[in-house]
C-alpha cells in the first residue's frame, strides 16, 4: 500500500505546484465573483442616458401625474406639435409625447414622435405610466371617499408558499423556484467536476506515456495501483482546489461587495424593505419566496442532506468517469488522438445536462427518472432532482448502481490500462479496446 | 533455501490475441552472471523481461526467484531499466530520483544518502535541483541508470542500456555494470548489439520466434559453433555471425 501512497502524493504535489493550477485557482473565484456582480454593476453603471421627452397634454390630466425616473424625464410644454418637434430635433432631446384630448375615452390617442431609435423599455414605461394614470382618473369619476387610501390598501403582490405532504406530515418544501435553482447549481458543479478533473486524469496518463516513464513505474507498482493512485491523487487536487475556491469566493465576496455598494445605498434599500414589512404586517409586502429562501438556507437538516448526497454523487461520478478517462489516456499517444475515444465518455455527461433542464419542468418525468438511475447520467440528473424532494429510496438505489458500476468500470479500465500503456504509435480503435479487455493477465 | 540460480524459468508460455510471444521457454540464470538475452525485434525478449518484473503474468509455466515462486515483494530486489524509458520532464532531478527510490522500498532518508553518493561519483551534484527537460538525453540516461541501481538490487535487468549514450559514457556505464556484478549482483542484459554481448556477457540465451533456440556459456557457444569457421575463415567467428545464423536456422555444429 505504501507504493500507492507515493503515487498519490507525487500526483498531488506535482499538479498543485504547476503554474496553470495556481493561475486557475486564483482566477476562477475572481471570475465567479465578477459574474455574480455583473448584473448589479450593469444596472448601476450601464443604464442608458436620461431621455428628455416633451409632453403636449391636450387633456390636461396626464402630464401632472407623470413620474420621472433615471431613464426618462417628462417635460410638459405648451408649444404646438410642430414647434416642439423642431425644438427637440435641434436640442437633440429624445422626442415629443402627444396625449389626445379624449384620452380617457380613447386610450389609443397617445403618440410618441421620436427623433432617434426608440426602445421597448421606454415604450413600455410610457404605456404603463399612462395606463395607470388613466385608470386612476376613471376611478375618480366614481367619487369614492378616501380613494387614495383604498388604492394603497388594495395593492397586493401574491407570492406562493408551497407545502409538500411527506409521510403524512406537512413539511415546508423549498418552493419549486428555489429547488430548481439549487438543483441546477448542484448539477453544474457536478458536470464541471466530472469533465474537468476526469480530463485531468486522462492528461496525466498521456503525459506519463509521452515521457516514457510508465514502464519504469509499473516495474515497481502494479498498473492497477498506478491507475488508482492517479485517480485518487487528482481527487485530492480537486478537493484542495475547491476548498481554496470556496474560501476565496467568500473572502473576495466579503471584501468587494461592501465596497461596490455604498452603505447608504444598501442601508436605504434594506431600510425601505424593513419599513414596508412593518407597515404591511407579517403576511404582506415582503416576498414569501425570500422568506422561504432564508428558511432553506438556515435549515441545517436540509443543507446537510443535500451536502451528503452531493459528496456521494461527486465521488461516485468522478470515480466512474475518471476510470474511463484513464483507460482512454492509456490507449493514445496525445490529447489530439484522444478526441475520438473520448466522445462516448463526454456524450453522456452532456446529455445529462439536457435531461437536467427537463427536471425543471417535471422532476418525476419517466425520462428524468431513468436518467437519474443510469450511472452515466445519474450524478448530474439526480443532483438536480434531490432538492425537489423525492422519495429516499430513489437516490439510495441510484447510488448503489453508481458505485457498483464504478467497480466494474475500474476493473475494465484497468484491463485496458495495462495493455494500453505499452502501446505506442498506433492509433487505437474501439475494436482494439474491446480486444484488450479480454486479454488474460 | 539458497540456490545457485537466481532465476529459473520453467516452460513459460505467453500468448496475446493474435500471436504467441513466448512458447514453452525455459532458462536458468546463474547467480552472479552477466546474462545476455538476445534476439531480433519482436522475438519475445521484452515479454520475458516483463514477466520477470511481474508487469505481466505468464499464461502457463513457472518463474522461480531464488528457488521459490516469484512474489510481489521481489520487485524490490530487482532493478529494471526498460528500453522505453524516461523521466518526468517537469520534475526536479533530485526529487524525482527520491520518488523512484521510494517506489523500490527505500526510506526517504536512505534514498537521499545513497543518491548523494552516486551523484558525487558521477560528478553531477549540480543537477539535483534542475528539471529533467533542462538535461540532455545522455544526462537524463545517467540519472535513469542511478535510479535503476540505487536500491542495490540482487537482480538488474537492462534493456538496450547503451542506446542514447556516447562512447565515453557507454564505457563508463559498462564498467559500472561489471562493478555491480563484482559486488554480487546478477545482470540480465537484453540487446541486439552483439559486440557489447561479447565484451561483457558470460551466459546468453537467444530467443527467436518465441522460442529459446540457443542457450549456454558464451565461451562454450563460440567453441561449439564457431570452431570450423575459425579454421575456414581467418577471422575469429563473432557472436554476430552466430546470432544471424541461429536466427536463420543455418547454425551447424563446428565439430563433427
Amino acid at each position: 500500500m505504501a507504493s500507492i501512497n507515493l503515487i498519490i502524493a507525487r500526483e498531488f504535489n506535482e499538479r498543485v505546484r504547476k503554474k496553470s493550477f495556481i493561475v486557475t485557482t486564483i482566477l476562477i473565484p475572481i471570475l465567479m465573483v465578477a459574474l455574480m456582480l455583473a448584473p448589479a454593476l450593469i444596472m448601476r453603471y450601464a443604464h442608458g442616458d436620461t431621455r428628455l421627452i416633451e409632453v403636449i397634454d391636450q387633456s390636461g390630466l396626464i402630464a401632472p401625474s407623470l413620474e420621472n425616473n433615471s431613464e426618462i424625464v417628462f417635460e410638459p410644454t405648451s408649444a404646438t406639435l410642430d414647434e416642439a418637434r423642431r425644438s427637440t430635433a435641434e436640442n437633440e432631446t429624445f422626442g415629443v409625447l402627444v396625449i389626445g384630448e379624449d384620452v380617457l375615452t380613447n386610450p389609443n390617442n397617445v403618440t410618441l414622435y421620436a427623433n432617434g431609435p426608440s426602445s421597448v423599455s421606454i415604450e413600455e414605461a410610457i404605456k404603463s405610466q399612462v395606463s395607470g394614470i388613466i385608470e386612476k382618473e376613471k376611478l375618480k369619476a366614481y367619487h369614492i371617499d378616501n380613494l387614495q387610501q383604498i388604492l394603497a390598501e388594495v395593492e397586493t403582490h401574491v407570492s406562493l408558499q408551497v407545502f409538500r405532504v411527506d409521510d403524512g406530515r406537512d413539511k415546508q418544501a423549498a418552493s419549486s423556484a428555489i429547488a430548481t435553482t439549487v438543483g441546477i447549481v448542484l448539477a453544474m458543479v457536478l458536470y464541471m467536476f466530472l469533465l474537468m478533473y476526469g480530463a485531468m486524469v486522462m492528461q496525466s496518463v498521456i503525459e506519463e506515456k509521452n515521457n516514457r516513464v510508465l514502464e519504469v513505474i509499473v516495474s515497481s507498482v502494479s498498473p492497477f495501483r498506478l491507475m488508482l493512485g492517479k485517480i485518487l491523487g487528482i481527487a485530492l487536487v480537486a478537493i484542495f482546489q475547491i476548498l481554496i475556491w470556496a474560501v476565496l469566493i467568500v473572502v473576495i465576496g466579503g471584501v468587494v461587495i461592501p465596497h461596490l455598494f455604498t452603505p447608504d445605498m444598501m442601508g436605504g434599500m434594506e431600510g425601505m424593505e424593513a419599513m414596508q414589512a412593518m407597515q404591511s404586517g407579517a403576511m404582506g409586502g415582503i416576498d414569501a419566496t425570500a422568506i422561504q429562501a432564508l428558511s432553506v438556507m438556515t435549515d441545517i437538516g436540509y443543507i446537510t442532506q443535500i451536502l451528503v448526497y452531493l459528496i456521494l454523487y461527486v465521488m461516485g461520478g468522478y470515480l466512474l468517469y475518471s476510470a474511463m478517462f484513464a483507460a482512454v489516456g492509456s490507449a493514445v499517444d496525445s490529447v489530439q488522438d484522444a478526441q475520438q475515444l473520448q466522445t462516448p465518455i463526454t456524450i453522456p455527461i452532456i446529455l445529462s445536462i439536457f435531461v437536467m433542464l427537463l427536471v425543471t419542468k417535471d422532476p418525476n418525468a419517466p425520462l428524468v427518472f431513468w436518467c437519474s438511475m443510469i450511472p452515466f447520467t445519474s450524478p448530474v440528473v439526480m443532483m438536480a432532482r434531490i432538492p425537489n424532494g423525492i422519495p429516499m429510496w430513489e437516490p439510495v438505489v441510484s447510488l448503489v448502481i453508481l458505485y457498483a458500476s464504478f467497480l466494474v468500470m475500474v476493473w475494465l479500465a484497468a484491463k485496458i490500462f495495462r495493455v494500453g500503456i505499452f502501446m505506442y504509435g498506433k492509433k487505437t480503435t474501439f475494436k482494439e479496446l474491446w480486444k484488450w479487455m479480454r486479454y488474460k493477465y | 533455501m539458497t540456490t545457485d540460480n537466481i532465476i529459473e524459468i520453467h516452460r513459460v508460455t505467453k500468448a496475446f490475441a493474435k500471436h504467441t510471444a513466448l512458447d514453452d521457454v525455459s532458462l536458468t540464470i546463474p547467480r552472479g552472471s552477466v546474462y545476455g538475452l538476445l534476439g531480433p525485434n519482436g522475438a519475445g525478449k521484452t515479454t520475458l523481461i516483463r514477466i520477470i518484473n511481474r508487469i505481466t503474468a505468464p499464461d502457463s509455466g513457472r518463474v522461480l526467484f531464488n528457488g521459490r515462486d516469484l512474489q510481489p515483494e521481489d520487485v524490490y530486489r530487482i532493478g529494471y531499466l526498460p528500453e522505453e524509458r524516461g523521466l518526468y520532464k517537469k520534475m526536479k532531478v533530485g526529487e524525482q530520483a527520491i520518488f523512484f527510490a521510494r517506489l523500490k522500498g527505500l526510506s526517504r532518508h536512505d534514498a537521499i544518502v545513497k543518491l548523494k553518493a552516486w551523484f558525487e561519483k558521477f560528478g553531477i551534484e549540480s543537477w539535483w535541483d534542475r528539471k529533467v527537460d533542462e538535461l540532455s538525453k545522455g544526462m537524463a540516461q545517467k540519472v535513469q541508470f542511478i535510479v535503476t541501481v540505487l536500491h542495490e538490487p540482487e537482480l538488474l535487468i537492462f534493456d538496450e542500456p547503451f542506446s542514447g549514450f556516447d562512447p565515453i559514457n557507454a564505457n563508463l556505464l559498462k564498467e559500472e555494470i561489471l562493478g555491480l556484478r563484482d559486488r554480487g549482483a546478477t545482470v540480465i542484459f537484453s540487446t541486439h548489439n552483439m559486440s557489447s554481448v561479447e565484451e561483457i556477457c558470460d551466459h546468453i540465451t537467444l530467443i527467436n520466434n518465441s522460442h529459446n533456440i540457443l542457450t549456454g556459456r558464451v565461451d562454450e557457444i563460440r567453441r561449439q559453433y564457431g570452431e570450423r569457421k575459425m579454421i575456414t575463415v581467418e577471422e575469429v567467428s563473432s557472436m554476430n555471425d552466430i546470432f544471424i545464423k541461429a536466427v536463420k536456422g543455418e547454425l551447424s555444429h563446428g565439430k563433427h
